[in-house]
């Protein structure tokens, strides 16, 4: 599939841009249906989910802008879904639920329902979406990290029906309800997933109707290739080179020594490049890896994508298909933490990924030092809390933190948003605690260490306490309390991670903990805090104009002293102004000393 | 007796007047600066038209976008907020989610823009806890005297007050209000919890920072706006359309001028909703084409819809306020036709605006816009614009067509000027479809109505491309937002929030449903008796926004008459589910329901504009309107003679065949072959497929 389609029928510029806003329209509408139908908050709140429409060939033909992980991760499912679909075959009205790492699903907990699209008695194409689910009944309630292989990840579904032929399977269902600690919201999610997805097929129906099935599969081809030009073209673009780029991450969960490297080489050649992450660590024994097929190459397609079809600098939007993954070569040996082998475990990859498209932004920079940024987050915080009620049940709630990007060529990082990879929506706490026996104590920008100074500095991480009002058990999955995101082109470092418990009635006694951690049990009123990490400065601080270093002082995010010391601003707190004549004077000192 | 609608948009101030002499119709410039000089203006002018003095009018109703304005030029007011101690942030960090998933030099408005800077969001000591609103940390009210010396002195004059669980329990809201006030008595100040009393931290927020943030500028618009109208010798009443497209007071308004931030395209809808009954066709769908944007808006039984607020949106910040359910895209006819790098044909959202405007405008523009391309098709008459008060050239749409679109593809100039119709009424088309069809309304039952000056030239397409079942053009398309001021009613909203699981629920429970309905009447019967309505003319509805237990997003559902309890939930609940089955295709028929919010919608009738009827066809032959003939070619590529006619020298009951175009001085009206054009009752019209 490396290489442009054979069209036969061509279709007009017209036309094209017709049928695009048509399948781009179901997509939204099938996104749109899920998460506000659905009852879990990771799919409701934070959008974490995706929908689309696909060929028989698994291309994907359009798919809703919701969070990027998900985006370009479902033609993985399909292609694990034909190894494996029960009976082997299609029938019209099947509903066919999928999520095995192995069979080219993204992480466990995203399930993907199929439905096939028939159209005059035809299979032509398929309607689905993916969802990140509360809980599948795996080791530790909601996410895992420190378990021994896939099989505690919990129920694993590869080509399973839902339906057949429209009738529901029935002992599967009461297999599902009897096998998750929140069962209620996970039945009535795959229920919204299956009204999203049969939606897409109807839609997808009319408009093969409306339009003829060649017409419409030649615009979808025409519109892959469209795509895969743009980005050919951007890749041209940039010298032809090896470039590299390493990190490291902090451990695996389980082992806290050891860390775990990370080795990007972007090999551009003409208008194709290769990521090749050979020199990486190899794979972890713990849930700490990534499957290859759902998550390792979408995040390697989506990092090029944001960094040369940047959405807010181009006048055109390039449409959501796979053309503009042919140009690019994703390699990781088999065995390695982005390539691991069966029977790891291989659910918490977010945090990877993350660093990975970092590093790739990093080796990029010498060549395009106006596209890239300086170092983000780079990471995530994935919290599960859950708890027991009185009544025995469950309650599971995963909450993601946001992070912070790096300084930027023309403007400072943005602070405390999703990171890369991440795009959800965090959860309203009034509604939180409404609901469930937890309340946030604090929810603000970091005070406790600055982001990386520099013309463009980098945006400034949260901090976020949750506490607990009952007895209840954490896991965390999150990164980067070792290295802190980098600065460039003078810009400084910013500053690590960090994640501690604490207690109100106990002051003065606070817990370290690790970025990772499974199945920790906590008291009553325990509060666990975290701060994301502050990205890095982009370019020499001294050439921030001192105007900007006031309003940095005055909201709180530079004090006085670190204006004179890091800028080179000496600032008036009292009078609100910059004190202009004695900046000038430690500037230029400062330069000299250079 | 006489009333005057004013609709104040980006170029032009349309304006109505109906008296007893008639209705009558007038246009002036707008006075961006302040919009008020122009509305003045246009109110002595049109008096002017109408032969009558000043003091005759009775009431004038006012479109503004005033308030949307300053939200676009970021010119609001320098704001001071005082917020929970541990939760200074929350309007910078917003729902942390960012604008764009594929982009790294991404802009975030709310925090490149913000309402309130950092510096001024202040965090003080208090605490609420849920789920029952207890106090668990009293108002530290010294630190809420030095937040306001710190307000007075960087100058700030508008305060914003916004603490955690505010909607369970607004005593601190309210005594730091009375704090601040006895601080800065001057200060403009809003409180969360009086302009969205409801669950939802950052939305309530950012509803009550935009309020502060337009407030004043608004107010003293408003204010300066009825000062003028007094000097002019008007002493009517002065009504401002609201988002929900009811009026209200200048009073309320300024108060409360998030409630007007949609102001301007409300009109529009209203007007359209009101010539869709004209026509007898309650199913209709709205689009307002304008310069840069266009609106589109479905009417499903003559009822407006009102957003969810969970989706309204103003600049980049939620507000959440009741708005009219339309979609803005930018469509327009100064929507520029481009090709980029890679050959992809695109139509907008870029607009050459009125400067340098279309290239036919002779200003400078060089790139072909859809107003280019009607002229090159010969569907706009360059002679006949305005009725000849605009002249454009049509040498100059030919040349920007041929050198940027028809070359570069390799296509006749007429193919690239069809093709540039082709793709803004395809974008046109999905966004109605957006509004339509995505939430299972079927346009085959419905007409599009097609206004604003060059709307009526899209109308057969858009009908075709939606299968939609005819086209109705209003009376008088260019100023049908200006009509529609004249059509609409007083309304007032309140709300409260009320968070009990309906099917759970015991005596306690239902005890406080009911006190809410009776609070949430009594606040808008207050704001109705303000406005002198006498109680028999209020109408009053209740409305129960839910949800399943568990889900994030509520619907709404009806209340039953009189006391909610045990033996009639099951009305909220019933009413539920279907708007469920409705809007989602599916229901979860043995869920838990959960009221979250009610709201209370109050509203009294005023009189609406009577447009006279025109004669009816005395059987002569409709070439008494008719003005010239000229080459017109048509979306299937055919170039035809097509005759003009005068739309206002034709009869009710009339039949236009086409190919035609009916003119008029604010519009113009596109009949392709294979359809025909009735004139009705009012001198709207009625086209459809011949047969049909």
């Amino acid at each position: 599939m490396n290489k442009m389609t054979k069209v036969s029928t061509a279709v007009d510029p017209i036309t094209l841009q017709v049928i695009r806003g048509s399948l781009e329209t179901i997509a939204e509408e099938m996104g749109h249906v899920l998460y506000r139908m659905s009852f879990s908050s990771i799919i409701r709140e934070s959008q974490d989910l995706g929908a689309g429409l696909f060929d028989v060939d698994f291309n994907t033909l359009c798919e809703s802008e919701s969070t990027p992980m998900h985006i370009g991760s479902i033609p993985g499912y399909l292609r694990g879904i034909a190894e494996t679909l029960e009976d082997g075959e299609w029938y019209e009205g099947d509903v066919v639920v999928h999520n095995h790492p192995y069979h080219g699903a993204s992480h466990t907990p995203d399930l993907a329902i199929v439905v096939p699209v028939f159209f005059r008695g035809r299979l032509v194409g398929f309607a689905g979406n993916t969802a990140h689910h509360v809980d599948i009944g795996a080791a530790t309630p909601g996410l895992i990290i420190d378990v021994p292989d896939v099989y505690a990840e919990g129920m694993l579904f590869a080509g399973t029906k839902l339906y057949r032929k429209g009738e529901p399977n029935n002992a599967m269902w009461n297999y599902i309800r009897r096998n998750s600690r929140a069962a209620g919201q996970l039945v009535a999610d795959i229920e919204a997933q299956i009204a999203s997805a049969r939606l897409g097929a109807r839609r997808f129906a009319e408009l093969l109707d409306k339009y003829g099935e060649e017409t419409v599969f030649a615009a979808a081809n025409q519109l892959m290739d469209y795509a895969e030009r743009m980005i050919r073209q951007r890749i041209g673009e940039i010298p032809d080179g090896d470039y590299v780029a390493e990190g490291w991450l902090d451990d695996d969960g389980r082992n806290r020594d050891r860390r775990l490297k990370v080795k990007v080489t972007v090999r551009v050649r003409g208008d194709e490049v290769e990521v090749d992450l050979t020199g990486s660590a190899d794979q972890t024994p713990t849930a700490y890896n990534v499957p290859f097929e759902g998550s390792t190459k979408v995040a390697a397609y989506a990092g090029f994508r944001k960094l040369l079809l940047d959405a807010a600098t181009s006048e055109v939007r390039v449409p959501s298909n796979e053309g503009s993954f042919r140009p690019i070569k994703v390699t990781a040996p088999l065995g390695s933490i982005f390539n691991p082998r069966p029977p790891a475990s291989a659910e918490a990859r977010f945090t990877q990924c993350n660093r990975m498209i970092d590093l790739i932004i990093r080796a990029l920079a010498p060549v395009m030092p106006e596209q890239v940024i300086a170092g983000s987050s780079a990471s995530i915080s994935f919290a599960a809390y859950s708890g027991v009620r009185p009544s025995g049940d469950y309650w599971v709630f995963l909450e993601v933190n946001e992070g912070a990007y790096g300084g930027r060529p023309r403007s400072d990082g943005p602070d405390s948003i999703d990171n890369l990879m991440a795009n959800t929506r965090n959860n309203p706490l009034e509604d939180l605690a409404m609901h469930i026996p937890m309340i946030c104590d604090r929810y603000e920008l970091r005070d406790d260490a600055p982001p990386g100074a520099g013309e463009f500095r980098g945006g400034i991480g949260v901090v976020k306490a949750q506490r607990v009002l009952t007895p209840a058990f954490i896991t965390h999955e999150s990164e980067r309390h070792t290295e802190a995101p980098w600065g460039i082109f003078g810009g400084q470092d910013g500053a690590v991670g960090r994640c501690t418990i604490t207690n109100p009635n106990r002051p003065g006694e606070t817990r370290e903990m690790h970025s990772k951690f499974s199945g920790l049990a906590v008291g009553p009123d325990d509060v666990m805090t975290y701060y994301s990490p502050n990205g890095g400065g982009y370019g020499d601080p001294l050439n921030r104009p001192a105007a900007k270093v006031l309003e940095d002082v005055l909201d709180g995010y530079c004090s006085v002293a670190r204006a004179r010391e890091v800028y080179g601003v000496v600032v008036d707190p009292e009078a609100e102004t910059v004190d202009l004549a004695a900046t000038e004077k430690l500037r230029l000192a400062m330069q000299k000393h250079d | 007796m006489a009333r005057i609608g004013v609709d104040v948009g980006g170029t032009n101030t349309d304006l109505v007047l109906e008296c007893g002499q008639g209705v009558f119709y007038h246009k002036v410039p707008t006075t961006l600066k302040n919009q008020s000089i122009g509305v003045v203006e246009g109110v002595r002018g049109i008096c002017r038209k109408a032969g009558i003095d000043p003091a005759e009018v009775e009431m004038i109703v006012h479109g503004t976008t005033t308030a949307t304005n300053i939200t676009i030029e970021h010119n609001g007011s320098e704001c001071g907020m005082i917020t929970t101690h541990g939760f200074r942030d929350i309007l910078h960090i917003g729902r942390h989610k960012r604008p764009c998933n594929f982009s790294l030099h991404f802009d975030v408005p709310w925090q490149s823009q913000p309402l309130v800077k950092r510096r001024n969001r202040i965090a003080v000591r208090e605490r609420i806890l849920p789920p029952t609103g207890e106090i668990a940390e009293p108002l530290d009210e010294q630190a809420v005297r030095d937040a306001c010396a710190l307000f007075r002195k960087r100058g700030i004059g508008s305060v914003v007050i916004g603490f955690m669980f505010a909607f369970l329990n607004d005593a601190h809201e309210r005594r730091a209000k009375e704090i601040v006030l006895e601080e800065m008595p001057d200060a403009y100040v809003t409180l969360s919890s009086e302009v969205a009393n409801v669950m939802r931290e950052y939305e309530r927020f950012s509803t009550a920072a935009m309020n502060s943030y337009v407030g004043p500028k608004t107010a003293r618009y408003l204010r300066d706006l009825d000062a003028r109208l007094r000097e002019a010798g008007v002493t009517s009443k002065l009504r401002i359309m609201q988002s929900n497209g009811g009026v209200s007071t200048v009073d309320a308004c300024a108060r409360r001028p998030i409630r007007i931030l949609m102001s301007g395209p409300a009109g529009g809808v209203i007007g359209g909703a009101s010539e869709g009954e004209m026509a007898g066709t309650p199913n209709i769908i709205t689009v307002d084409i304008g310069g840069t944007s266009a609106d589109v808006s479905t009417i499903p039984g003559g009822a407006v819809k009102i957003m969810n607020p969970r989706d309204t949106y103003v600049s980049g910040h939620p507000v959440l306020t009741p708005m009219i359910d339309l979609v803005t895209i930018g469509a327009g006819g100064g929507s520029v036709a481009h090709i980029d790098e890679a050959g992809a044909f695109h139509v907008g959202p870029r607009s050459a605006g009125s400067e340098p405007g279309p290239a036919c405008y002779g200003r400078g523009g060089t790139e072909p816009t859809v107003t280019d391309a009607q002229i090159v098709l010969g569907r706009l008459d360059p002679d006949m614009a305005l009725g000849g008060d605009l002249k454009l050239d049509p040498a100059l749409s030919f040349k920007a067509v041929e050198e940027r679109i028809a070359r570069p593809l390799g296509m006749s100039v007429k193919d690239a000027a069809l093709g540039i119709i082709r793709i803004v009424n395809n974008n046109m088309a999905l966004a109605i479809r957006s509004n339509s069809v995505a939430r299972g309304i079927d346009p085959r039952e419905f007409s599009i109505m097609p206004f604003g000056g060059a709307g009526p030239l899209h109308g057969v397409a858009l009908a075709e491309a939606m299968s939609a079942r005819d086209v109705i053009v209003p009376v008088a398309p260019g100023i049908t937002a200006a009509v529609g001021l004249l059509k609409t009613d007083l309304q007032y909203e309140h709300t409260e929030a009320v968070i009990v699981e309906l099917m759970k629920a015991g005596p306690a429970e239902f005890q406080r449903i009911n006190t809410a309905v009776a609070n949430l009447r009594a606040a808008v019967q207050a704001e109705l008796d303000g406005d002198g309505i006498p109680r028999a003319q209020q109408e009053i509805t209740v409305l129960a926004e839910c949800r399943y237990h568990g889900q994030g997003f509520e619907l709404r559902a009806t209340m039953p008459e009189g006391p909610v309890g045990a033996e009639n939930r099951h009305v909220i609940t019933d009413s539920f589910h279907d708007q469920h089955q409705q809007d989602y295709g599916y229901s979860y028929r043995d869920a838990e329901v959960e009221l979250i919010t009610l709201r209370a919608i109050g509203s009294a009738s005023v009189p609406r504009i009577e447009i006279p009827k025109i004669a009816p066809t005395d059987g002569s032959s409709i070439d008494r309107a008719l003005m010239f003939v000229r080459p017109t070619t048509f979306d299937d590529g055919r170039t035809l003679e097509t005759p003009r006619y005068d739309r206002g020298r034709l009869m009710a009951g009339d039949q236009v065949p086409g190919p035609a175009i009916l003119h008029q001085h604010n519009a113009t009206t596109l009949v392709p072959p294979g359809y025909v054009a009735e004139t009705l009752d009012y001198g709207n019209t009625r086209i459809r497929p011949i047969g049909a």
